[in-house]
């Protein structure tokens, strides 16, 4: 098991990618708003210890809709599961962009002012993201990784959180899972990016997948 | 030309300010300024939204303008005959604590013309009736993040037929589909807060 905490500085916060999350897309935000990501994202990130945790366990493909991890059946479903061909480990991970910025943001939040939580919202899910580059970075091991997936989205049922989370220690980084599955932090991530020498890593699957009613696809 | 339609749909607070005091020192009434200037400001923004042309930082910089402005007014309208389109009661359901979307819709809402009761997150079915009668009103409005927590949306809506609450239900939240809106009988749904002010004014049309 692989634990580590980091800071960035603002400058490193990808301000496209929050520009992304914000809605944007392929465009770029007028001159105001791009001031206003800039003003909290020097707020806020200085705040931020960002904090993940892995570990790589063997791993199996079981069937169309099954997996097998560390001895444990999941069921990620037919989507994530076609990506899977050649998997013969899996990295499990669990990444937070930390209390101290979910307190930084409820700071915020007393304000009272729904530009700024919102920009806030949008910072602090790059910054969970950010924990999840940073593991695929850092693994230099044999093998191709996926790309990661995550319970919750591409059919994958958020309930199976917890089967995750049973193969971590109690409170890994801090985060807590609720019975609902919501984590907290609530700016966290958790999933695995499958690993094999013959697997294939295939186009991040929002290009691929033909899901029309995934709220990937909404705006606003 | 007039200058607080164009201080809300440019989401420009500080203006918004002066323009709603300018308007009042020219005599009109409060209601007479809501309804000719700052709600079609609202509804313009939206349009532009809805055609891709503006982003939802642009919608919530009109709708903080749009408060401010109202902030001014309120204090005068309380002496006053006033209207609304009508009162929505809104909150993240039990077991869920993302708001950001829910705001969103409550800011909508209120810019739009609407008086908005915001429950905040982890809302019990409870909490969302009596709330609806403490304040008469017309549509209970829930959001869910997970798909854990959406099926607690059917709670309520099973709640506030058995209670005989005369109130309309309308869902949203990123798990959300207008099949799930159905199937729990929730009246409205919506997929953004935009759409989420429509919904709301065809429900009470």
């Amino acid at each position: 098991m692989i634990e580590r905490a980091f800071q960035i500085t603002p400058e490193e916060l990808p301000e496209k990618e929050v520009w992304f999350a914000m809605g944007y897309r392929d465009s770029v935000p007028d001159e105001r708003v791009r001031e206003l990501v800039l003003q909290l994202r020097d707020r806020l990130v200085p705040e931020a210890t960002l904090r993940y945790m892995y570990q790589i366990v063997e791993a199996e493909k079981l069937s169309p809709r099954q997996v097998r991890f560390d001895g444990k059946t999941f069921t990620p479903e037919g989507i994530i599961c076609s990506y899977l061909k050649g998997m013969t480990h899996a990295l499990l991970f669990i990444g937070t962009a930390g209390w101290e910025f979910d307190r930084a943001k409820e700071a915020l939040k007393a304000e009272d002012d729904i530009v700024a939580d919102f920009i806030a919202d949008s910072i602090g899910s790059v910054l969970a993201e950010m924990t999840v580059a940073r593991m695929e970075k850092e693994y230099d091991g044999p093998g191709t990784l996926s790309m990661p997936y995550s319970p919750g989205y591409c059919n994958w049922n958020i309930r199976e959180q917890h089967l995750l989370f049973s193969l971590f220690p109690e409170r890994p980084c801090g985060v807590i899972l609720s019975d609902s599955s919501l984590m907290t932090p609530e700016k966290s991530v958790s999933g695995f990016f499958a690993l094999g020498e013959t697997l294939q890593r295939q186009p991040y699957h929002c290009q691929i997948c033909k899901n029309t009613k995934c709220y990937k696809r909404r705006k606003g | 030309m007039n200058p607080l339609y164009d201080a809300i749909f440019k989401g420009m607070a500080p203006l918004a300010k002066t323009a709603v005091q300018a308007s009042l020192d020219e005599g009109k009434s409060p209601q007479d300024i809501i309804d000719e200037s700052m709600i079609p400001a609202m509804e313009a923004i939206g349009k532009e939204f809805e055609a891709g042309r503006v982003f939802v930082p642009n919608l919530l910089l009109s709708a903080r303008a749009m408060k401010t402005a109202l902030d001014i007014l309120k204090p005068l309208m309380l002496a006053e005959q006033t209207t609304t389109l009508g009162t929505v009661v809104i909150g993240t359901v039990k077991g869920d604590l993302h708001d950001i979307g829910k705001n969103l819709v409550a800011s909508m809402l209120e810019g739009r013309g609407f008086q908005v009761i915001n429950l905040g997150t982890d809302v019990s079915k409870e909490r969302f009736i009596e709330a609806a009668k403490e304040h008469n009103a017309d549509i209970i409005a829930m959001s869910a993040l997970l798909t854990t927590t959406m099926d607690y949306m059917k709670e309520v809506v099973d709640a506030v037929k058995a209670d005989g609450l005369n109130v309309k239900t309308m869902i949203g939240g990123a798990p959300v589909t207008a099949e799930f809106a159905a199937s729990i009988g929730a009246d409205g749904f919506s997929t953004n807060a935009n759409e989420a002010v429509e919904v709301a004014k065809k429900l009470l049309s």
